[in-house]
């Protein structure tokens, strides 16, 4: 019945080649918490200045990424940025009075929120707000700093946190 | 004007009726009111000077092409009406010959008449096999069933393109020039060909050709077009002993005539500058 | 004013514009009826696809090394080569392999496909076949429109594939990073769905376009040899314009 079989055997090879080229891309050159799934939930967090933290940017736990930063807008109102952090829901237990930070990766490297867990026994829920952020540092209020202080001993790292936000803005 | 109505029994008896066919090509004008009879079990042969529109007045019999106004009618159809589906049904009863051959490049000699019958017909592949043989066996080339179209002779390419217009036994078949390029040889065996389908099957047929010898060995009625219109008619030995001007440059083989030889220009010593131009 | 028409090359422009959208819609239109002719579009999948893979699995392996090679340069200035299996990735799966397995397709199989059709068209093949009632949009056009779509995005992933390989290389194997730096970083990094898949869309996208512009220039080929011919280089010199044009307007949209 069919004038040459070749035909369909070989496109039948090339489309598994295709596949099998796609399978090897998305396994060994993601890892696969990096996929964007619906099952997500957004918590949010107020920063004076995020200093060049983008949409997209990683958020971490103890260096290990288990979410990205949703979106990053001006509240209008208190002149703070309202950033919306996109947590995956296999980490549900991340304590309530955790509180995020925005750091660098390396000297030069992209910015990306980190969160530092706290002790409370009841986590993060969706919409939820974290109380306690940081905001980024840049160099010229590190330079800044020091040139007033004239001397490293004033600590820049742990500089009070920037949380200008009331404490009631738990629930909206 | 309405064929059906004015002459009821030609229409009966003429498979294929043409009237009033006006058609144009971009600025030119090809047909210019022309009316045509192809009575069902003839062998009719269509002459005329090159592009005259011998080609199109076929393309219009199978509603590959529709004219800008007139009736073409196949089989009591009328084919310009005709939707997709129902030409499509038509053409399935039409064989057409073209001026090349028009084989598929892809496929070898029996998958080339093949394509018909495995596009329409959900045959078994004994069954098909055998008609397809037979076919060929009918143009004198089952030997050469397993070659590709580019091992072909253009005599052999012509009688294959015949073994496949005929694959569905067709009522009419069209011959788009079919003994150009062909040696003297392939050349009666393609008009004994024609001949044999007319005669055994009574299939009509319809011929454009410019060979004289040929057409009046083979056809029943000539038509001679020019410049759109039918120029003149009758049996080839009818039409060759006719006295008019298109006749007899037509036939006599003269070189200047109704059709000129000098394709239009201006005057010639005006444009060698010997004369002054008329203002 | 049909002269008038083709006198002027901008309208000239828009008129072949609109003939090639009119003849999208049509050759769409016939889409549904050419599946009965799975046979044919299974042939043009490995005359699109499979044919071409040598020549794509070859540029795949050369964008790669050369990639790494450049960007291990530029990296180093920063200091921050470990970042090599990430750039090499993004590069590839965002821009180059979409873009140039498009152009390579457009070259190898576009021309191919015109040349054939317009062939096809010259010697009355075209319509020998829709006087033996086979429509040649439908056996003729559509599945090879439809082999572009379905070929050009696997053989975009397997010169993305060919390029990692290609670029690991040249990086570990021949500048000696660490292969765990090398991949460890790559992974925290590409995304499926922002990196990989939307190189993927692009690459459907551009398989239709490249074989509608391809299957539009055969069919509309002036019947004679030098018509043929230049329909072919038009293939490849349109193919290669939209392609650029529509990376753009589709990158702006996807970041
Ligand atoms: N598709 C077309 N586009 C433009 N002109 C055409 C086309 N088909 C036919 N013509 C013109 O119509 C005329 C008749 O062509 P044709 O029917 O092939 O003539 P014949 O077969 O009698 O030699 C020719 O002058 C040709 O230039
Ligand atoms: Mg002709």
């Amino acid at each position: 019945m069919n004038p040459r079989p070749s035909y369909a055997i070989g496109t039948g090879l090339f489309i598994l080649l295709g596949f099998a080229a796609l399978a090897y891309l998305a396994t060994q050159t993601t890892s696969v918490a990096n996929i964007h799934s619906g099952d997500s939930y957004i918590v949010k967090a107020r920063f004076q200045n995020i200093g060049q933290l983008k949409e997209r940017a990683p958020v971490k736990i103890a260096g290990v990424r288990i979410g990205d930063v949703q979106s990053i807008q001006l509240e209008p109102q208190r002149m703070d940025a309202l950033v919306l952090l996109s947590i995956s829901k296999k980490y549900n237990e991340i304590p309530d009075d955790s509180s995020a930070a925005i750091f660098t990766s390396g000297l030069l490297g992209d910015q990306y929120v980190g969160i530092e867990p706290g002790g409370s026994p009841t986590f993060l829920k969706n919409g939820d707000e974290m109380v306690l952020t940081q905001s980024a540092m840049s160099i010229e209020n590190l330079i800044g700093k020091f040139l007033v202080n004239g001397g490293p001993k004033s600590s820049s790292g742990s500089s009070a946190p920037a949380s200008s936000a009331p404490p009631s803005s738990g629930k909206p | 004007m309405n064929p059906g109505v004015a002459q009821p029994e030609s229409s009966a008896a003429a498979l294929v009726q043409v009237r009033g066919l006006h058609t144009r090509i971009g600025a030119k004008t090809i047909f210019d009111g022309l009316d045509l009879d192809v009575p069902r079990g003839s062998v009719t042969a269509i002459m005329g000077p090159s592009g005259t529109g011998k080609t199109t007045l076929l393309r219009h019999l199978t509603g590959q092409l529709r004219p800008d106004t007139g009736s073409v009618r196949v089989d009591g159809e009328e084919v310009t009406k005709l939707s997709r589906r129902d030409l499509f049904a038509l053409r399935e009863r039409i064989g057409f010959l073209f001026q090349n051959s028009a084989l598929l490049t892809d496929f070898s000699v029996f998958e080339n008449i093949a394509f018909p019958l495995r596009q329409h017909a959900k045959l078994p592949e004994e069954l098909l096999r055998d008609i397809v043989l037979t076919k060929l066996q009918a143009v004198g080339l089952r030997g050469a069933a397993q070659l590709m179209p580019s091992e072909l002779s253009g005599g052999m390419a012509r009688r294959v393109a015949l073994a496949r217009a005929i694959v569905f036994d067709p009522m009419l078949i069209l011959y788009d020039e079919p003994f150009v390029g062909l040696d003297p040889i392939a050349l009666n065996q393609v008009l004994r060909l024609i001949r044999t389908l007319n005669h055994t099957l009574g299939i009509t047929s319809i011929l454009v050709a410019h060979e004289l010898a040929a057409i009046q060995k083979v056809a029943d009625r000539v038509y001679l077009i020019a410049n759109g219109k039918l120029v003149a008619q009758g049996a080839p030995d009818e039409l060759a002993r006719q006295d008019s001007p298109w006749t007899r440059q037509f036939f006599g083989g003269e070189a200047d005539g109704p059709v000129p030889f000098h394709y239009p220009a201006p005057d010639y010593a005006t444009e060698l500058g010997f004369r002054e131009a008329h203002r | 004013m049909n002269a008038n028409l083709r006198r002027n090359w901008l309208l000239q422009g828009v008129v072949s514009l609109g003939e090639c959208g009119l003849f999208f819609v049509a050759v769409a239109g016939a889409v549904p009826k050419s599946l009965r002719y799975w046979r044919e579009l299974c042939r043009q999948v490995w005359f699109v696809g499979a044919m071409s893979l040598v020549i794509v699995m070859t540029c795949g392996l050369f964008v790669g090394m050369v990639l790494a090679l450049q960007l291990f340069n530029t990296l180093s200035i920063f200091g921050a080569t470990s970042e090599l299996g990430t750039a090499v990735a993004l590069s590839l799966f965002r821009e180059l392999g979409p873009v140039v397995t498009a152009l390579l397709v457009a070259g190898r199989a576009g021309t191919a496909v015109t040349a054939e059709i317009g062939l096809m068209r010259a010697t009355d093949q075209l319509d020998a076949m829709s006087m033996m009632a086979v429509d040649p949009l439908a056996y003729v056009a559509a599945p090879r429109f439809l082999a572009g779509i379905i070929a050009m995005p696997l053989l975009a992933c397997v010169f993305n594939a060919m390029g990692i390989f290609g670029g690991h290389l040249v990086g570990v194997t021949w500048l000696g990073l660490d292969n765990g730096t090398f991949w460890g970083n790559m992974t925290s990094t590409v995304m499926l769905q922002r990196d990989i898949l939307d190189g993927v869309y692009k690459s459907i996208v551009f398989g239709g376009v490249v074989s509608l512009i391809a299957v539009f220039q055969g069919y509309t080929a002036p019947p004679t040899s030098e018509g043929v011919a230049y329909s072919t280089t038009r293939t490849v010199v349109f193919s290669s314009i939209v392609i650029l044009a529509f990376d753009f307007v589709m990158t702006a949209f996807m970041t």
